[in-house]
């Protein structure tokens, strides 16, 4: 699964306002673990703070959208020492290519962990051919 | 007449020595100055610190992990969460792929060391696992609890 154009747009928007990436204000970019099989592509995004209710996943024509969202994890009354970490958020948009059978995709949000399991349609699928002797 | 070769002021430098001066903020290398026990940007896993009036709580951004394997000690003012993290494991029981096309996520073991305020009590420790953030709450001593002073009308 490659991310050519949707994929590119989207690096260079999140890159032209480093500040406001920095102040938290822009999502952040969840790391991604892909791989791929005859079956299908699975996708592993870290996460921590969404919860189930917080993720939305949604395909458009050929373009992936992961989003989610943190809450619920800091009490209003917490007054910050020392941060590292300052998202809101997470965003992070891929290309599909035809094969991917997107009516078929699984998620499992679990530990902050997001398991996309996007299989591929039926006629791609790598098909043994069997030789005959002559 | 030969100019030197790094003279800053020149023109045909300026545009190096910015690039310099923004490489230096991006990496935070501009301040020669840190904690001993500082990590580099981007550790796995990053570590929050906050107070309320009764508790010091830390948030370690540890997606993916059995709550039942992080080691989590506090000596003094010291507190050390150590794990091991493995992502294959993360893709199931279903047969391993083939291939892979991105590994960012972060495998192996870490440990990070956080730095308490003084005034905290080892002895009041608690520690929750939230959808990937470690949430450990250490109460502050009797002594140092924010105290509350009524303004009495005379």
């Amino acid at each position: 699964m490659t991310e050519p154009r949707q994929g590119e747009i989207a690096a260079r928007k999140e890159d032209t306002h480093p500040e406001a990436r920095r102040q938290g204000r822009e999502p952040l970019v969840p790391l991604v673990d892909i791989y791929e099989n005859d079956e299908g592509i699975i996708l592993l995004a870290d996460m921590p703070g969404v919860s189930k209710d917080g993720l939305d996943i949604h395909v458009d024509k050929n373009t992936l959208t992961i989003r989610g969202a943190i809450a619920g994890i800091v009490p209003k009354d917490v007054k910050p020492l020392y941060a590292e970490f300052d998202g809101r958020g997470y965003q992070r948009v891929f290309t599909l290519g035809p094969d991917v059978d997107v009516n078929n995709i699984r998620a499992v949000m679990s530990g902050g962990v997001l398991k996309l399991v996007l299989p591929k349609t039926e006629a791609v699928k790598p098909r043994r051919i069997e030789v005959k002797a002559a | 007449m030969l100019s030197p070769w790094f003279a800053l002021n020149d023109p045909m430098w300026k545009d190096f020595d910015r690039l310099r001066g923004e490489l230096e903020r991006l990496f935070d290398m501009g301040v020669p100055v840190g904690n001993i026990r500082g990590v580099a940007r981007g550790t796995f896993p990053a570590v929050n610190v906050g107070e309320t009036g009764d508790d010091v709580i830390i948030y370690v951004f540890a997606p993916g992990m059995d709550p039942g394997k992080i080691e989590l000690t506090i000596e003094k003012n010291l507190l050390t969460v150590t794990a091991d993290r493995d992502t294959e494991q993360e893709l199931g029981s279903s047969p391993k792929p083939q291939r892979y096309h991105r590994r960012e996520r972060f495998s192996g073991n870490f440990r990070r060391v956080i730095n308490l305020p003084e005034g905290v009590d080892p002895n009041k420790v608690d520690a929750k696992y939230i959808n990937g953030i470690l949430v450990v709450t250490v109460g502050k001593r009797a002594e140092e609890k924010a105290r509350k002073i009524e303004v009495a009308v005379g």
